[in-house]
């Protein structure tokens, strides 16, 4: 079945069974190897994205419900790197092996997109991600630091 | 979507070049990432390559190569910062990327010592063999570049400098490398130019630079395995035997032959390899492929849903044996009754002091079957052609997965193209290149096309190299000062197990009489490396076991470890020990249901002294009465030696120390009928942000010495029994195997 995705603004046509999951339309079908395939039941978020502004995890996600809705990847998250999230993450060090690290970011840019001074435990329950690198105290951090450079 | 990306945070590459300047891993758009059929690393086009570690190219861009693999321990990073102690080029123009396995084995070893440590792709980038390479072959740069332009300038070497890329004199003559690179290839010495000492260090030591590979993770451009694309690409999905050991019995795939996109359905078995002369690298042997079955399609999810709808039949040989966990604890615990099979240490007369001993401790403890879980599946893509394959791979060892390559084909090792990835998280887990063979005896059952074989996330936690399931007994009696006058150590686990953590540590080297055996029970269940091989476990029975020791001397338990660890030739230990009393709070009061707990341990000693990294972990908890079970500090003293990025050591002590948490915490795998029961994550919990404690790293317990030690696994085994201690501080119930959150805590 051949339709049409919007993704990171961009009409983009698709043919894949309706049910495929959107995370395998993304990363076999388009190429878009970004968003990270990691456990495929909507446990570890590796593959989340944002679908009209919400993080979602993009495994549980079958093809024909992604129709309709603005889809933004971590590909999208800004044009040039330059999302203050993006900015904290390298000035203080965050990933290791990097590879949830999209994930991460897609559920932290949607947590100051809704919350844009978050609390610890704001980031608790948005950021529910898995790391296996035990990056979450310097994910917490860097949310703060991009937080504070959003505000000023 | 890489054309957006800007380089102008930092013009760092990480990159390993495919034929035509194409990159594996790199800046470059998708679509071109593999285009053609890689080769080796060519050197760029125009540039000069002093040795095949450093080549310099006429854009001033400075590669080095690197045989230690980046797992997100920083090694690409640390590779660089040695080039810009020595070279001083533009930070922004060093390029890291991984050496070529298919030129080291032309070229004669060139980036390895067979058998040895220098050159094995794997492990870290601080070991000394292969900091003093680096470092040398900078120096060697650098004075052939500044030889060539004294030459060309007719001044003294001695008079000229280097900074950010740049050679100059006072005269106000200046040049770029690239205007010196030619003559510079020329420059000989009868003796190569001696690397600064330690004292001039500009860089080591003085920057802590982050990961030159984040501007790539950061935006999605980071090619990991599971993200590779090579024209023609199919993919597959695969199970192997549930239980291990087991046999393919029957499939049928009449009935998934005409499901969407199905391509093929292929079987692999073991010992379906091509002999070949190429030995396995340090320090590894071979091992063999597992029986699976696999279904090939055009698209990924096609695979797994035709391999859900295949039906499969399997013989699951003697590991059916083992019908429950619970009967393999028993058979472990059981095993640790009777004298062991080997005798790891003997010191003295253990028996004949329990004899006329005053005052007895004696526990028996045991860990269970725990999985490295990188969070990237395992994968790969293989082409397999009759006299050639390219595999692309996350692999931890870059070296023995280009060795299981040849070996599974029988394709001579020149025509063999390994590709390094990204790699989503090792601890251990791509090492052994078990899963390099499964990729590359899948593919080969479909040759001439790509085959990218990814597990299910059951798949893998179900088809692990484990962390062995072990057990302990542990025995020492006190003498008069509280001090044990003699220890019987005795561990169990199934075949593989690692007897690190317990023959050479602290504890027995400073108990007059000491006896330490092993003994292997016949599990069939498959092991490997998992963060701190043997150590997590071991040091989980022995700082447990200090601890019961401290509390029948009536002593503190961090007193008690000062004057008994005090008693260790590496002073090492006690200073972490007081930076860890004088940091973590210890000795301040707490409300009920609230308590601390050290445990202190040594990753890597050798039975030199000092050796190692030795660290220390103070762990405070809070338990309701309802037994929730809360972390709410970490403060972690350690000693390397010495460091050479503190950043880089303090990111990797914080994630250490939550991997050891987790695995204390969380982690145990049950096997019913042979079968590994757990699956996914909603089995087999992860510690989430909501978890984590406050932690604290503290750098007071360095020595000095002069080593760099590893970093990665040493805080891993500590955390567990300072936990575990802290527990019993807390509610004064003794915690004596793991994850603790199958313990019942409550309390009233």
């Amino acid at each position: 079945m051949s339709v049409t995705l919007t993704i990171n603004g961009k009409p983009t046509e698709v043919d894949a069974d309706p049910q495929t999951p959107l995370l395998w339309v993304l990363r076999d079908h388009l190429g878009m190897t970004g968003t990270k395939f990691g456990c495929g039941i909507a446990q570890c978020g590796a593959c989340t994205v944002h679908l009209d502004g919400e993080a979602t995890r993009s495994c549980q996600v079958p093809l024909e419900v992604a129709v309709g809705s603005e889809i933004t990847t971590i590909e999208g998250l800004s044009p040039d790197s330059s999302h203050p999230l993006q900015k904290a993450w390298i000035e203080m060090n965050v990933p290791q092996c990097g590879y949830c690290q999209a994930g991460m970011l897609m559920a932290a840019s949607s947590l100051l997109a809704a919350i844009p001074e978050p609390t610890d435990e704001d980031i608790d329950q948005y950021v529910s991600n898995i790391c296996r690198c035990g990056t979450y105290p310097r994910v917490r951090a860097a949310i703060h630091k991009a937080a504070a450079e959003m505000k000023a | 979507m890489n054309k957006s990306f800007n380089l102008n945070r930092r013009k760092f590459l990480i990159s390993s070049f495919a034929a035509g300047g194409a990159m594996v891993i790199g800046t470059h758009a998708m679509a071109a990432t593999i285009e053609g059929l890689p080769a080796g690393v060519p050197t760029p086009a125009g540039a000069t390559e002093f040795t095949p570690w450093l080549t310099i190219g006429a854009d001033d861009i400075v590669t080095v190569r690197a045989t230690a693999v980046d797992i997100g321990n920083g090694t690409l990073t640390q590779i660089a910062s040695y080039i810009m102690e020595e070279l001083n080029p533009a930070w922004d123009n060093i390029k890291v990327e991984y050496a070529d396995t298919n030129r080291d084995y032309k070229e004669g070893n060139v980036y390895s010592t067979p058998g040895g440590a220098l050159g094995y792709f794997s492990g870290r980038s601080t070991g000394p063999a292969r900091m003093d390479t680096y470092l040398q072959v900078a120096a060697s740069a650098r004075a052939r570049l500044i030889g060539a332009a004294a030459e060309a300038w007719g001044v003294p070497a001695a008079e000229i400098t280097i900074k950010d890329g740049v050679l100059s004199h006072a005269s106000g003559k200046s040049a770029k490398f690239s205007e010196m690179v030619e003559a510079a290839s020329k420059v000989s010495f009868a003796e190569e130019p001696k690397p600064k000492d330690r004292s001039e260090w500009t860089w080591l030591q003085k920057k802590a630079p982050a990961k030159i590979q984040i501007p790539h993770i950061v935006n999605g451009s980071a090619i990991y395995g599971v993200d590779v694309k090579v024209p023609d690409m199919v993919y597959a999905a695969m199970m192997q035997s549930p239980v291990m050991g087991g046999k393919l019995k029957s499939y049928d795939a009449e009935k998934v032959k005409d499901m969407p996109g199905v391509l093929a359905v292929v079987t692999v078995e073991p010992g379906e390899n091509v002999p070949t002369d190429l030995k396995p690298p340090f320090p590894f042997g071979v091992n063999p492929a597992q029986h699976a079955v696999a279904v090939i399609a055009e698209h990924y999810w096609q695979a797994r849903m035709a391999l859900d709808a295949l039906p499969i039949e399997w013989d699951d040989g003697p590991g059916a044996q083992w019908k429950s966990t619970q009967q393999m604890v028993d058979a472990a615990l059981a095993a640790v009754e009777k004298p062991g099979e080997k005798v790891e240490v003997s010191n003295g007369d253990v028996e004949a002091v329990f004899k006329d001993a005053g005052k007895i401790v004696e526990a028996n403890y045991h860990t269970p079957y725990c999985d490295q879980t990188p969070i990237e599946p395992l994968n790969g893509t293989a082409l397999v052609t009759p006299d050639r394959v390219d595999f692309w791979h996350p692999s931890q060892h870059s070296q023995e997965a280009f060795y299981v390559a040849a070996h599974e084909t029988g394709v001579a090792p020149e025509n063999v193209y390994f590709h390094q990835t990204f790699v989503g998280g090792g601890f251990g887990r791509r090492v052994f290149s078990d899963d390099a063979r499964m990729v590359v005896a899948v593919a080969k059952k479909y040759p001439g096309k790509p085959v990218h074989l990814i597990w299910s996330r059951e798949e893998m936690t179900r088809q692990g190299r484990y962390r062995p399931m072990m057990a302990a007994k542990l025995k020492a009696a006190l003498g008069d000062d509280g001090l044990p006058t003699a220890l019987l150590g005795r561990m169990s686990g199934g075949p593989g197990f690692f007897a690190v953590g317990m023959p050479e540590t602290a504890l027995t080297a400073v108990t007059p009489n000491a006896q330490i055996e092993s003994q292997t029970v016949p599990f069939h269940i498959l092991t490997g490396p998992y963060r701190g091989p043997g150590y997590n476990s071991n040091a989980f029975f022995v700082e447990t076991f200090v601890d019961e020791l401290a509390e029948a001397a009536g002593e503190d338990p961090l007193d008690y470890r000062l004057r008994l660890y005090g008693k260790f030739a590496d002073k090492g230990w006690v200073k972490v020990l007081e930076e860890i009393k004088a940091k973590s709070g210890w000795g301040e009061a707490l409300p009920k249901g609230q308590g601390r707990g050290v445990a202190v341990a040594n990753w890597g000693m050798d039975g030199k002294t000092p050796s190692g990294t030795t660290v220390a972990t103070v762990a405070k908890v809070d338990i309701a009465q309802d037994g929730t079970l809360k972390v709410l500090q970490l403060d972690v003293a350690f000693d390397t030696g010495r460091i050479l990025n503190e950043d880089a050591v303090r990111v990797e002590l914080e994630g250490g120390t939550i991997f050891g948490l987790n695995m204390s915490m969380m982690e145990g795998l049950n096997v019913e009928d042979g079968r590994i029961v757990e699956g996914n994550f909603d089995e087999y919990p992860m510690l989430r942000m909501e978890d984590m404690p406050k932690i604290n790293i503290h750098f007071g317990g360095l020595s000095d010495d002069n080593r760099y030690f590893e970093i990665g696994e040493p805080p891993a085994g500590v955390v567990g029994p300072a936990v575990g201690n802290a527990i019993y501080a807390a509610i004064g119930k003794r915690v004596r195997s793991t994850p603790f959150r199958l313990h019942d805590l409550t309390w009233s």
